[in-house]
């Protein structure tokens, strides 16, 4: 770490997620649980996780039976317990919000990773018994992302040899590289892709996919289904031309540097500046967040729409305030004011007011006239989307995608246009939960096992 | 406070200030820890068992083994303590210490011979110690010293002949403590009162077992590898409490004061065990989880349901429920009613529909779409175990309804649907 970086500890800063529940605390919460006939929040998880067994499994001190029930599900379980907005899925069904408040499941689910880690609990010791026969079809899976680390996972249980080609120099996409360590540490992250490697998996990282028809090379070279979880890499920007702008980063690249560890580096632009975040989603959050561990003298979260219609999750957004982030909401950045040496100086915005909904269903903001104005900052970080990589779809010629360059492919199955390609995860949905991709991921093994001819177990 | 109540109860001719006592045990240890006692508001105290100063007490390690339920600590409570492993001299200064200190309260004596004379000898050296009155250890469930304790409680001519020993030594009003670990707790009672005895105290600790180790196998408290059966108490031992006392309280052969003791915690479990018979109470086990301070929550509690329910004295209470209390073949079955459902109130858990298939009626339904039980009062069994389970309570959703006319129900069997009884 960087010595001359000193007051800023950004080991304690960066790499300390919140501290998980022990056995007395998930213990008195499944005591809260009310153990619904046909529980209701095990409708509510879009990968099929089934908290109404684990939480009475753990009610009825069966915590082995629990981390498995949980495990065998989700090979990223502890992921999801962690990133998953579990308010608004599993526990918003939870029947106790009628008694008071739900079950904290995602804690639960948590607790049962890490207490798995503690008793030496392990998947593929545990699945040892009941091996399927191995099979001889390879696949491939291309991007380590939530996605692609499940479908693996799924299919490497199910005796498929698998390799996941990696762009980045390690396994994880968006768990590793796209949300800060504070939120999700590499430790943690570490102990699920042993996971995912204890089944078997291969992993081929720096190994991007590139060039005309890179994807259906894959097929000519062996494997005999490919499934495409690419992620979304390409940050949308407010301006296209704005790229030499000193002092201006994406949250793409200003995360990523975070989790490379160049502390020093970013933390240079960052510490003791003013700094502006411009964004209302859930990375703007953690950019901001980023910003205040790094040193920032201030920093302003810009924002266009209201408190109400940002899409970062209420638990987030309030984390933010608390650490110290200023919201200036209802006002559009327009554009950089720059110095002569194309330093940032400031960020252009106007005020805006809501109008009517648009398609997402928010109101949308309207710029009122005449309100220009200018906030001085010395540094910006821009966390208003992510999309494909540019070029992406020519590495897929055969594949049909949209005009966004988003794949199309089926949700019930992950089929692509093309026979043989699936895909999943935000390169098809565009930005999406973690649990979303999952859910693609496990779906996309099942099919691609039944394209092959096999037969997927029931249970 | 709020409400000036006269918690004060006449027991054996002796006034105390309230009917709460500290019972003999490592509560009632020292006249240190007592006297902290009383500055919560103890009416008085049972010190804990003397006994001869010819035998060494030395106490096992750990003593004790906590027994929860869920993550509810110490529903019960297991131990292995002795008699006093004080010096004699010490305690019985300590006794006269408190009485000196404390005149309005009262100080009882309990002691156990482990012999004999040594009941004799014990019963004089506490009387001259200034003690109010002595307490007859007949019921310890786990002495180390053969045929003490328990197994006099279960000789019912031992607690006859060492009451009889020590009346004839002393005048001091005597309370015979008696273990419930015996087929009819009214039996020895009614010894005791041959003997002498003015007044029974139960219940001591009720032998058991509360777990056993799963590393090593062997039960707790693990004491160097080896477990032993010993006396269990605490909220768990409550309901064979209340049993004793009022199978004591209803038997007109005996007519004697009770001591009542076993799980007492709250108000509530006072008011209860007052009204089942016992005029004064004694505690050990809510001491040990929650320290004296539990005594003012007692008193507060009890003198504001005294001041509500019009009761002028705590001798008013005692026995009120006992002419309420009957035989099981004396209940009017032609009387019959069902589980009532508040359904508005209903969070959809749908627990209610579990325990009725698999205990119940099984006549309860399931709306799986609204998530809501549906209820049929003419096939409800009345058992009321969904009630128990029911999670909405303060007022409980579902409650007991007579059903006027409704006749009792017969169980179907296996694949038919329940039938309704003509017959009552």
């Amino acid at each position: 770490m960087d010595a001359g970086e000193d007051c800023v500890n950004y080991s304690k800063n960066f790499s300390e997620m919140e501290p998980g529940w022990g056995l007395d605390q998930a213990v008195a919460e499944a005591g809260r649980c009310l153990l619904c006939h046909e529980p209701p929040c095990s409708k509510g998880c879009p990968a099929q996780t089934d908290p109404g067994a684990f939480i009475r499994k753990l009610r009825f001190r069966n915590v082995t039976g629990a981390i498995r029930t949980v495990k065998r599900n989700n090979i990223l379980a502890g992921a999801c317990a962690v990133l998953c907005p579990t308010a608004r899925l599993c526990e918003k069904e939870c029947s106790a919000c009628g008694i008071d408040r739900a079950i904290e499941i995602g804690k639960i689910q948590r607790f049962l990773v890490e207490q798995s880690w503690k008793t030496g609990w392990n998947i593929s010791a545990d699945l040892a018994g009941e091996k399927p026969a191995a099979r001889p079809e390879k696949i491939a899976v291309v991007g380590a992302g939530p996605a692609g680390l499940a479908c693996a996972a799924e299919l490497a249980k199910q005796g498929y040899p698998v390799t996941v080609f990696e762009a980045r120099p390690e396994p994880g996409g968006v768990l590793r590289y796209g949300v800060p360590a504070f939120r999700f540490a590499a430790g943690f992250l570490g102990r699920e892709l042993a996971d995912v490697e204890s089944l078997g998996v291969k992993f081929q990282c720096s190994a991007p996919l590139a060039g005309k028809g890179a994807a259906e090379d894959l097929l000519k070279k062996g494997y005999s289904a490919v499934f495409l979880a690419l992620g979304l890499w390409e940050p949308v920007r407010l301006k296209e031309d704005a790229g030499a702008i000193k002092g201006l980063t994406t949250s793409m690249d200003f995360l990523a540097a975070l989790r490379e560890g160049k502390f020093a580096e970013t933390g240079r632009r960052i510490k003791g500046k003013v700094c502006a975040v411009i964004g209302g989603g859930s990375v703007a959050m953690d950019c901001a967040r980023s910003a205040l561990r790094l040193g920032a003298a201030d920093v302003y979260l810009l924002y266009r729409r209201s408190y109400a219609q940002m899409p970062a999750e209420a638990d987030e957004r309030e984390l933010a305030l608390r650490e110290g982030a200023h919201f200036i909401l209802l006002n559009q950045p327009v554009d950089y004011v720059t110095g002569p040496r194309g330093e940032l100086r400031g960020i252009r915005l106007v005020r805006t007011r809501l109008g009517a909904k648009d398609s997402s269903g928010r109101r949308k903001p309207v710029a009122v006239k005449g309100t220009e104005w200018v906030l001085p900052v010395d540094a910006a970080i821009e966390a208003i989307g992510y999309r494909p990589r540019r070029g992406s779809p020519s590495w897929y010629p055969s594949i049909a995608v949209d005009g966004g360059g988003l794949i199309r492919a089926r949700e019930q199955d992950c089929r692509t246009s093309r026979p043989k390609i699936f895909a999943g995860g935000d390169i098809v949905r565009g930005p999406d939960l973690v649990v979303r991709a999952v859910a693609d991921g496990k779906t996309a093994a099942r099919s691609i096992m039944e394209y092959l001819g096999g037969s997927w177990p029931t249970k | 406070m709020a409400n000036k109540v006269d918690l004060s109860v006449n027991f054996c001719g002796k006034r105390f200030p309230n009917p709460f006592l500290l019972s003999s045990s490592p509560v009632s240890n020292t006249a240190e820890m007592i006297e902290r006692a009383f500055e919560h508001g103890f009416g008085g105290v049972v010190y804990k068992s003397l006994s001869s100063p010819h035998v060494e007490i030395v106490h096992p390690s750990p003593r004790m083994q906590g027994y929860d339920y869920g993550p509810a600590r110490l529903a019960g409570l297991q131990n292995v303590e002795q008699t006093s492993d004080r010096p004699l001299k010490d305690n019985l200064e300590d006794i006269a210490y408190l009485k000196k200190r404390w005149p309005d309260r009262v100080v009882i004596a309990s002691i156990m011979g482990f012999a004999a004379s040594e009941w004799k000898d014990l019963a004089v050296a506490a009387a001259g110690s200034g003690a109010d009155m002595l307490e007859l250890n007949f019921s310890c469930p786990h002495m180390a010293v053969e045929g003490a304790g328990m197994k006099v409680g279960q000789s019912f001519h031992l607690v006859q002949k060492f009451t009889e020993i020590v009346r004839r030594e002393v005048k001091l009003p005597l309370l015979a403590k008696l273990t419930s670990n015996v087929a009819d707790i009214s039996e020895p009672a009614l010894y005791a009162k041959k003997g002498g005895a003015d007044a029974i105290t139960a219940i001591n600790s009720v032998r058991a077992l509360t777990e056993v180790g799963l590393d090593d196998f062997v039960p707790k408290p693990n004491i160097f590898g080896k477990g032993a059966l010993s006396g269990y108490t605490g909220p768990g031992i409550k309901p064979i409490g209340l049993r004793c006392i009022s199978e004591l309280a209803g038997n007109k052969e005996l007519g004697l004061p009770l001591s009542g003791c076993g799980g007492i915690e709250t108000w509530i479990d006072a008011a209860e065990y007052l009204l089942c018979g016992a005029s004064t109470l004694q505690m050990t086990t809510g001491v040990i989880h929650y320290g004296y301070r539990i005594v003012e929550d007692m008193i507060e509690g009890l003198s504001d349901f005294m001041a509500a329910k019009g009761l002028r004295s705590v001798s008013e209470m005692v026995g009120q429920a006992l002419p309420h209390m009957c035989g099981v073949g004396e209940f009017d079955v032609s009387r019959q009613g069902a589980a009532a459902y508040d359904l508005d109130r209903c969070v959809g858990c749908g627990q209610c529909y579990i325990v009725c298939q698999d205990a119940g009626a099984g006549t309860l339904g399931w709306d799986s779409a609204k998530r809501r039980p549906v209820p049929d009062e003419k096939r409800c069994y009345s058992c009321m175990i969904c009630s128990f389970v029911c999670p909405v309570g303060d007022p409980p959703l579902i409650t007991y309804k007579e059903i006027r006319g409704k006749k009792p129900h017969i169980a179907a069997r296996r694949g038919q649907k329940t039938v309704v009884s003509g017959k009552p």
